[in-house]
């Protein structure tokens, strides 16, 4: 076996585990190129790996890490992470309980079999991408092309006796498209490509043609665009923006630290908390027979990764764990605890978190909206306890008797999300994954988020 | 090698003998101790080592870098000589370059390791004293960390230049909850040079859980109107991030900043004054010299509404053809005004205090919509009540035209040092 696992066996190291532990090996490999208005502005590659240990007793967690991969570096984590452990036992004194028993062993390598590619070969194809856009859009005012490839390899030993090595690659390219309207800027973001390394997700320059001309023709028509009416609006919100809402609204409010935290989710298990129409998934690495963004098997705890499925025909249903949280709620862990570097911990994340389609059509759902917007391409998003949220809409189009009208300009919507949910009148029949997810909390991960399009009440920021 | 300017110098041949007309090293070691507390309760001791090297290269006017976390010298000739080859594909830029010549300088501040009693100390009474004073605070995660940086950047010009910083950072993300009731959450992020002060005292904790426990109890602005907000302390950051993004390398070198003609000129009102002072005493958590390796200066940035500074990289200045920033930005302090801040909420007839705010990115022209959180209703230059559900819809560079007053109070997180800002004619929508 190659990379990290081919460099440092971390089986020999067991004999060293005294209490409750994990040892885990990664390296983060990235490579960025940009060009902005054909300048290329970034040229860079970065690689991070090392080794880091988490120990437990009693209710007191542990950590180490190096970026050392020798058998000095492995020895020392395990010794550091240990007596942090017992530091902070000694100090709390919380004589819980220890953590649930989980067992795996597994290898998942989504790495390409193909050549790989050099540098240059990468920097031309960017280049190309570049040149094409600023040869067949001559009327833009700025560009901006950006590829940013992330490989994440882990190799994880645990004092329960799991194994795993996983290699998860992402490769996203990113066009953003500036035209100039009455002397001030709009743009229009849009990112492809997803699971995979370069090799494995991207062809040639130019079978990205189609996708720049259709992200190209609605900049055009943003860029006459009008402000939205401000308040509550009924809308359809494609794929995009369905994924992000499960993600950002419900997902964080059913992650279990948080529920702990207050999350209002926590007063309404076995509620009805959604329209029946709306079933919600946190998916670990299948869905619907297909692989997702970001498939994860084992977690880094060694807990092999269930889907959890949070809301079920409108139910809330399930909380997402790790095995600290699992022990205190009683439960079993779901194989949510995620790690972004080498140096971080693992914490309660979401994997890939999806609302599942239903069996409308989306022409009829946009044909049954009088007065109404289509919004279509979500910006950043943030969530509450409360479940109240906030996305950036950075594309959408006004709905005027079940027709698309004009365009709107970038606008915010919000709401709370469990009331929100309640009006889903419409669910799409098809489902769409958004493969650039990264979400924050204390460390970003990559995720991946998906849906199908909703049609529900929404309130517009607007003027 | 362990010596770490021995690494930099090493980083800078290696770079040299595999072809570079111009090569540039970074060497930053970091320590880092951090006590975690979860759900309210003392959860984690974690104590990480890394380096961080950066090797950047130019020959023939194309650049490539690379980073990694190894240092030793096998590690770092192999790494200069995947950035020698990653150059060859680069476009030539007659606006690459490195650091010219300086006198090498070094700079220290902090302590160089941390206190772990103090640290459990601190930590244990910031329990104890916010379970007391905010009984319906709930401390979803805090973190105490001790971080020890030691940073070396030496270039083939003859750069030489090493710091040294032990910075304490404290982070709090809360809510308050009473019965079923539960509020929005906050957070925040102090630096300290030491823990001689209980940690409620950092920056606006203190404040902050105040007002926490004030806001299980929300509800929305009464109807949609235009009218003032006054930006607390904690959220101004969010604000002058339009500013200080469009004055930067990538929204100047694009030529889609909205002030890429405005050097000299008023953007802001006459009551607004910004600084960088990455090496002020004000500022616990700075920086000494640059990414390029200039050592950093403090400089004014918008003076009485003036802009008089990009903050325009080497690289961006050349591109653009206007004088390179004296500091890489951040560190920001906006000078006091002469608003006592119980005159300025009594001076607004109808607004909010806005505390947070959950929103997207303002477009280039600097429109932007969100939530305010964590914020308050004044009506009659009274605050009435906190709010929840209620949106923002305004354009940056409106409001910072607009700014009517600035508060006598400030508050110092250690990274930046913010007033209260009231400005008018903002569009607030309740449900």
């Amino acid at each position: 076996m190659g990379g990290i696992a081919g460099r440092i066996d971390l089986t020999k190291f067991t004999g060293l585990f005294k209490t409750y532990t994990e040892l885990r090996a990664q390296e983060n490999s990235i490579t960025q190129i940009m060009f902005v208005k054909g300048n290329n502005v970034a040229n860079v590659r970065s690689v991070t790996s090392g080794v880091s240990a988490r120990a437990y007793k009693n209710g007191a967690w542990g950590f180490a890490s190096s970026p050392a991969l020798t058998p000095e570096a492995v020895s020392l984590v395990l010794q550091v992470a240990t007596e942090n452990a017992l530091f902070l036992d000694a100090k709390e004194q919380k004589g819980k309980a220890p953590l649930p028993l989980q067992t795996i062993s597994s290898v998942n390598d989504f790495s390409t079999k193909k050549p790989r590619l050099s540098q240059k070969e990468l920097l031309d194809f960017v280049r190309q991408i570049d040149a094409d856009i600023a040869r067949r859009y001559p009327n833009l005012a700025s560009r901006t092309v950006t590829l940013n490839c992330l490989d994440m390899e882990k190799t994880l030993v645990t004092s329960d006796g799991s194994h795993s090595h996983s290699l998860i690659p992402r490769s996203n390219l990113s066009v953003i498209l500036s035209l100039e309207k009455d002397g001030q800027p709009v743009e229009l973001a849009e990112v492809y490509g997803g699971l995979g390394q370069f090799e494995h997700v991207f062809d040639s320059p130019s079978s990205l043609d189609e996708a720049i001309d259709r992200q190209f023709e609605h900049l055009s028509k943003k860029s006459e665009g009008v402000y939205p009416k401000a308040g509550m609006h009924t809308c359809v919100l494609d794929a995009n923006l369905a994924g992000i809402l499960a993600h950002e609204a419900i997902g964080h409010t059913c992650e279990a630290d948080l529920v702990r935290g207050g999350s209002v989710a926590g007063e309404w298990i076995g509620k009805q908390v959604a329209s029946p129409l709306v079933t919600l998934v946190d998916f670990a690495n299948t869905a619907l027979g297909e692989r997702c963004p970001v498939p994860v098997y084992v977690d880094d705890e060694g807990t092999p990764a269930q889907d959890v499925v949070i809301i079920e025909k409108g139910v809330l249903k399930s909380f997402l764990h790790d095995k600290e949280s699992a022990l205190y709620f009683g439960v079993a862990p779901t194989g949510n605890a995620r790690a972004f570097q080498f140096s971080d911990e693992p914490l309660i994340r979401m994997r890939n978190t999806a609302i599942l389609p239903g069996e409308s059509q989306l022409e009829d759902m946009i044909a049954s909206i009088e007065d109404g917007y289509y919004l279509m391409k979500p910006g950043n998003g943030q969530a509450d306890l409360t479940s109240e949220f906030m996305f950036a809409v950075n594309l959408g189009y006004e709905i005027k008797n079940g027709k698309l009208g004009r365009a709107i300009k970038d606008t915010t919507i919000s709401g709370i999300a469990f009331d929100m949910l309640k009006t889903v009148s419409m669910v799409s029949a098809d489902m769409k994954w958004l493969n650039a997810g990264m979400c924050g909390k204390k460390q970003p991960i990559p995720v991946g988020m998906g849906g199908p399009a909703i049609k529900c009440q929404v309130k517009i920021g607007g003027r | 090698m362990t010596d770490p300017r021995k690494i930099a110098e090493h980083g800078v041949s290696a770079l040299l003998k595999a072809g570079a007309n111009k090569a540039h090293c970074r060497l930053v070691r970091t320590e880092r101790h951090e006590l975690n507390v979860a759900s309210g309760e003392m959860s984690l001791w974690r104590t990480t080592f890394d380096d961080q090297v950066l090797l950047l290269a130019i020959k023939d006017n194309r650049k490539a870098s690379v980073t990694l976390n190894k240092s030793d010298p096998e590690a770092i000739s192999g790494a200069a000589e995947e950035v020698l080859a990653m150059t060859q594909g680069a476009q030539p830029d007659e606006a690459n370059d490195i650091a010219e010549s300086q006198p090498p300088a070094s700079f220290s501040v902090g302590h160089g390791t941390p206190d772990w009693e103090a640290m459990h100390r601190r930590m244990r009474e910031h329990l104890e004293d916010t379970s007391t004073r905010y009984p319906k605070v709930l401390l979803m995660q805090a973190i105490l960390e001790f971080v020890r940086q030691d940073s070396y950047l030496v270039n083939s010009n003859g750069v030489d230049l090493s710091a040294k910083k032990g910075v304490y950072r404290f982070t709090s993300v809360f809510s308050a909850k009473e019965n079923a009731k539960v509020s929005s959450f906050n957070g925040i992020q102090v630096s300290l040079r030491d823990l001689r002060l209980p940690l409620s005292e950092a920056g606006s904790v203190d404040r902050l859980y105040r007002e926490i426990s004030e806001q299980v109890h929300t509800r929305p602005v009464p109807d949609k109107f235009t009218g003032d907000v006054i930006i607390a302390p904690d959220t101004l950051g969010d604000v002058l991030n339009f500013l200080t993004f469009s004055i930067r390398d990538r929204a100047l070198i694009s030529g889609t900043s909205v002030y890429k003609n405005s050097l000299n000129q008023a953007l802001a009102s006459p009551l607004l004054n910004l600084y960088s002072r990455p090496v002020s005493d004000e500022i616990a958590d700075g920086y000494f010299f640059t990414a390029d390796g200039y050592p950093a200066k403090n400089s004014t940035i918008v003076d009485r509404g003036v802009l008089l500074t990009f903050l325009l990289s080497l690289y961006g200045s050349k591109k653009v053809g206007q004088e390179r920033a004296v500091n890489d930005g951040e560190a920001y302090v906006v000078g006091a005004g002469e608003t006592p801040l119980e005159e300025m909420v009594k001076s607004v007839e109808r607004g909010i205090v806005l505390v947070r705010f959950s929103g997207g990115n303002p477009s280039d022209n600097g429109d932007l919509s969100g939530v305010a959180k964590n914020s308050y209703y004044i009506e009659g230059g009274q605050i009435r009540y906190p709010i929840s559900e209620t949106m923002l819809s305004c354009n940056v560079a409106d409001v910072l035209r607009n700014i009517e007053a600035v508060s006598r109070e400030r508050v110092n997180y250690g990274t930046k040092v913010f007033p209260w800002v009231k400005a008018s004619g903002v569009t607030i929508s309740g449900k």
